[in-house]
């Protein structure tokens, strides 16, 4: 009988819709709780931040910052870094795509600008996009985005500055999507190295009787690479933040659309199972009837 | 006895902030030891324990891999690039890390810095033996 059939197929289906549900649903949950633990490591990352800007700063006075080779820019300005930050895993909406398009844009304009650019990519979705486009990365890390630690900066941060230093590359971008609130999620680009002397602009010399082991060279020397690194580590916690509320915002989305699905195969169903019941009694009536005038 | 105010932060956390009345740390020169009043101070920190003796009298021990130490106004700070509190090390852990780190060095393949390891992993396991816990 055909309602029959047609009721089972559409059980069936919203069976499969109701399991798929479930797992948008646990994504979606998840994904809440990351964010709260990606919002507390930024905050408790902050102070570091804080401390070490004062601390050059007030260095930044005492002996001459802006000659720093990862202060001071190249004198000629031919390749140029760019690290992008994306996600190891999709079913996060439109997070990759927004920065991967950002930083396409950055790779435009600098290679209008008449620069080389050399990309790195932290995350499988972007280096999944540049190698499909034929892009060749400088070096690619993996398993660190959704949840990044400190040596997960210090990794990035020893290899960019590394290839500053060494003259490969002559200014380092990095694209990191900024964690403005829960709803929104902004794909942005800051320059790395070289860094910039003016946010050290203003600070209070030391007092004469200050006590430096070893001397304040050496020790800004050691300070502005942490200072780099500190940077990368907040843009990995930032993005880290902000792909957990993308992803929640997509399975939410996801879990809403499969409810909707679920309420309409349900009315199709109990369409199909009433047409069922209907067609079964007139077939019993009309039995009865032939039944009967045969008689 | 006199205090001053103490920070000691990573770059992932910060580790301790309250009173204290006398701070110990290493430098690449040697051992330092901090009293409240001291002269102000910038010292790059080695991969050593730093002391802390709060005003409670307590000992709060914490591993610090490199870093800096700020003293200015009575306030102390500590930068560590890596630090972690003794009482979070687990002995158990700290001994595999330690394991990993030996096989490491004689790795010739390895692709990390090995010795840097070994340096981190031989600080977390002799302060969760109690090695730098002072006898009270």
């Amino acid at each position: 009988m055909a309602g029959a059939g047609e009721l089972r197929l559409l059980r069936r289906r919203i069976r499969s819709v109701k399991s798929t549900q479930k797992i948008t649903r646990a994504m979606e949950l998840i994904a809440a709780s990351r964010i709260t633990r990606a919002r507390n490591a930024v905050e408790a990352a902050r102070p570091y931040a804080q401390m070490i800007t004062r601390v050059i700063r007030d260095l930044a006075i005492e002996s001459e910052v802006a000659e720093h080779p990862l202060i001071a820019p190249h004198e000629e300005l031919t390749r140029v870094g760019i690290v992008v930050i994306t996600s190891d895993r999709g079913l996060a909406g439109a997070y990759n795509t927004n920065i991967l398009r950002r930083a396409e844009r950055l790779a435009k304009e600098e290679h209008n600008a008449g620069r080389e650019v050399a990309h790195y990519a932290v995350g499988r979705k972007a280096e999944a996009y540049f190698k499909y486009r034929g892009v060749a990365l400088e070096q690619v890390w993996t398993g660190m985005s959704d949840q990044p630690r400190y040596a997960d900066a210090v990794a990035v941060g020893e290899r960019v500055v590394g290839d500053y230093v060494e003259q490969r590359i002559d200014r380092v971008w990095l694209c990191f999507t900024d964690f403005r609130s829960a709803l929104s999620q902004v794909p942005s680009v800051v320059k790395l190295v070289p860094v910039d002397a003016r946010q050290f602009a203003g600070g209070t010399a030391f007092p004469p009787q200050y006590m430096f082991e070893p001397d304040p060279a050496s020790i800004l020397d050691r300070l502005i690479p942490r200072y780099i690194e500190h940077r990368l580590y907040a843009g990995l916690l930032e993005s880290a933040a902000s792909e957990h509320a993308s992803r929640q915002r997509a399975m939410k989305a996801a879990t809403d659309n499969a409810g909707e699905i679920i309420e309409e195969l349900t009315r199709a169903a109990n369409n199909a199972r009433q047409a069922a019941i209907t067609t079964e009694i007139s077939e019993i009536v009309g039995g009865a009837e032939a039944l009967a005038s045969s008689r | 006895m006199a205090t001053m105010d103490v920070d000691v932060v990573s770059a992932e956390r910060s580790l301790f902030s309250g009173e204290a009345e006398a701070v110990f740390a290493r430098t690449p020169e040697g051992e330092i030891g901090i009293l409240p009043g001291h002269q102000p101070t910038l010292l790059a920190l080695t991969s050593a324990p730093v002391r802390v003796t709060t005003a409670e009298g307590d000992h709060v021990i914490v591993a610090v891999h490199h870093g800096f130490l700020e003293v200015r106004e009575n306030h102390l700070t500590v930068l560590a690039d890596i630090a972690e509190l003794a009482v979070d090390i687990d002995v158990d852990r700290a001994k595999a890390a330690m394991n990993r780190a030996i096989a490491h060095k004689q790795d010739p393949d390895y692709p990390g810095n090995a010795d840097a390891e070994y340096e981190r992993a031989l600080l977390r396991l002799r302060i969760a033996e109690g090695h730098y816990t002072p006898a009270t």
